[in-house]
């Protein structure tokens, strides 16, 4: 099966020193990829490449076999949708404002408006549970709320493959599991999902296929259960630990040691 | 391309309240924000409100009924006098220039996503003002001083992306290196002043606090030609700008360059503030306050163009008005009074923040 995205020989950085260092990888329709590995390990910088974010110093990426480089940007952001880690909301701005903005890529100089955009904005708005709350500013909602305003925007864009840059971070672990469930949800309903994620518990029980990096390179890359073993941890995160399976979903459960 | 994703657990999703679209034939589709257009319409009415007043109040002024049979080319005597070589021209330029700071400032402090990110904080009136006393006291006749403030802010500009050493990609950096560059510049302008030509102050005086006395057809020609110049690209920047709020990330996975989007409204926000500067001189606080008066208004979010431009017309064109009625008489700059109210602004833009907290 050709994969809906992957990167060729990809290396990430400025200087010397590479940050992702000549690095493939395929991601395959429908499935949802977490990408872990230690701070600095390069997970956020190949997802911002992936995004076409940031350039690449070597290698390409390729989106249905075309290179993103050498397509407009605009065309690329209508197959693919990304969520940085830090997004700012403009001041005064309300959830379906902000949905709208996902619109931006179909949109041309003298077409600002499309009539898909409102049937793509209020079917991102119910996705996400805020067709209640459309009308609200978005500096009003509650950390989990806003975080999935700024899902909404990205499903507006209306692309079957999705980049999340640790999405549940600053959220109480409620609220993240409800946006993992969420992610969770939208896999199901066809969404290629590529998230980098923090926690490997939560990466382990929500990914069809785990990615480990460290140092800018993959180290391990399959089913959760296979990449998370407790040498692996113990030699990527340097972190004593066994592994065991989680009792609810049978998905491995990191147990670092106590240090004695 | 663009196919909507088949969602078979979901019917057609429960609309919510949208914004009514602006159509022209199958080619143009804008939505309006219906709150921005009504201010829109009622601030035009009060800028002819203010440009019927300019014309007609005082000693000289051309009588209410005669205003448009005057203005229509079709006045005699003493009133076409007052229109074509007094008022006219002053009116047509502060209402220009006022538009081209209210669109710089707009500009300016939405790619920097700083409310304090405007022309005038970062260096370029004061660069213009420099400028401008370099070429009349030092080059007399063969620099005229317009051009000399358009130098000078361009000089000023780019020495404040220099030495950022990120160019203008950290506001933070460009307002500091802002306050950096203006301050040299003032220097410099009282240096020249103090040095060169004591006499020849009153006249400078204009150049560095920004007037519109004595004013003719040629600068609201330079003026707005620069404004309607850059409708089509403004045009353009529109969408980006308003994606470029959201962070440079954001902005380039929806596909619009952050980069690119910064330096063109950059660059175009330089030329209508530098343009204002060549036909009035660095009118101080328009290019701050008028933007961020069209956001309070409109409660829309966004760089708030059109109205920032009407906005920065009637507060300019209102400030001339009553420095022109003012007691005080004729010859007080009108970027004083600008000042003077841009400061109390400023002041209380400075409280209300303090007490919500945000500072």
């Amino acid at each position: 099966m050709n994969p809906v995205l992957s990167a060729e020989g990809l290396t990430l950085g400025y200087g010397a020193e590479p940050v992702v260092r000549d690095l493939d990888l395929n991601v395959a329709e429908g499935e949802f990829t977490v990408i872990v590995g230690p701070n600095g390990c390069g997970k956020s910088t190949l997802l911002k490449a992936l995004g076409r974010i940031n350039r690449p110093v070597s290698g390409r990426v390729l989106l249905r076999g075309a290179d993103i480089r050498a397509q407009r940007a605009k065309a690329v952001a209508r197959r693919l949708a990304m969520l940085p880690q830090s997004p700012i909301a403009p001041e005064g701005i309300t959830v379906r404002g902000l949905a709208a903005r996902g619109r931006f890529p179909h949109h041309t100089l003298l077409r600002q408006w499309s009539p898909a955009d409102d049937e793509a904005i209020d079917r991102a708005l119910e996705l996400t549970g805020l067709s209640d709350l459309a009308d609200s500013q978005v500096g009003s909602l509650s950390g989990g709320q806003r975080q999935r305003a700024w899902v909404a925007m990205v499903l507006a864009q209306d692309t079957d493959v999705l980049l999340l840059d640790e999405p549940t971070t600053y959220l109480d672990i409620a609220h993240q599991y409800d946006l993992l469930e969420l992610f969770a949800d939208l896999h199901r309903r066809g969404r290629t999902i590529v998230a980098v994620l923090h926690d490997l518990a939560q990466a382990a029980r929500f990914a069809t296929r785990l990615v480990l990096m460290h140092r800018g390179e993959v180290v391990a890359d399959g089913l959760p259960e296979e990449v998370i073993t407790a040498h692996r941890v113990e030699e990527v995160f340097g972190l004593p630990c066994d592994v065991v399976p989680d009792p609810r979903t049978r998905t491995p459960l990191v147990i670092p040691h106590e240090r004695t | 391309m663009n196919r909507t994703l088949v969602e078979p657990a979901l019917g057609a999703p429960a609309p919510t309240r949208r914004d009514p679209v602006v159509r022209l034939g199958r080619t143009v589709a804008l939505p309006v924000h219906p709150r921005s257009v009504l201010w829109c319409l009622l601030l035009l009415l009060v800028v002819l409100g203010v440009a019927v007043a300019t014309l007609s109040l005082g000693r000289l002024g051309i009588p209410l009924p005669r205003i448009p049979v005057v203005v229509s080319g079709g006045g005699e005597g003493t009133e076409a006098f007052v229109f074509e070589r007094l008022r006219g021209p002053r009116l047509a330029v502060a209402l220009g220039t006022g538009a081209a700071l209210g669109l710089s400032g707009a500009l300016f402090q939405s790619v920097t996503r700083n409310p304090l990110g405007s022309p005038d904080v970062i260096g370029l009136g004061a660069g213009a003002g420099a400028g401008a006393a370099c070429a009349a006291l030092l080059m007399p006749g063969i620099v005229p001083a317009p051009v000399g403030a358009l130098l000078g802010a361009t000089l000023a500009m780019v020495v404040v992306a220099s030495v950022t050493g990120t160019g203008l990609r950290h506001p933070g950096r460009l307002i500091v290196a802002g306050i950096g560059v203006a301050a040299m510049a003032q220097a410099f302008t009282h240096f020249v002043v103090s040095v060169m030509a004591r006499d020849q102050a009153s006249v400078l005086s204009a150049y560095i606090n920004g007037s519109l006395g004595a004013r003719d057809w040629g600068h609201a020609a330079i003026i707005w030609g620069a404004v309607l110049l850059s409708v089509p690209l403004l045009m353009f920047l529109a969408g980006p700008i308003a994606v470029n709020e959201m962070g440079d990330e954001l902005s380039d996975a929806l596909g619009a360059s952050a980069g690119r989007t910064r330096t063109l409204a950059i660059g175009l926000s330089v030329v209508l503030s530098a343009a204002a500067v060549a036909v009035a001189g660095p009118i101080a606080f328009v290019a701050l306050t008028a933007p961020q008066i069209a956001r309070r208004l409109s409660r829309a979010p966004g760089p708030n163009l059109v109205l920032s431009a009407i906005t920065g017309a009637l507060v300019l064109a209102a400030a001339d008005l009553a420095v022109q009625r003012s007691p005080i008489g004729d010859g007080l700059p009108v970027g004083l009074f600008t000042m003077a109210l841009g400061g109390v602004y400023l002041g209380c833009l400075l409280i209300r923040e303090w007490r919500k907290g945000v500072l």
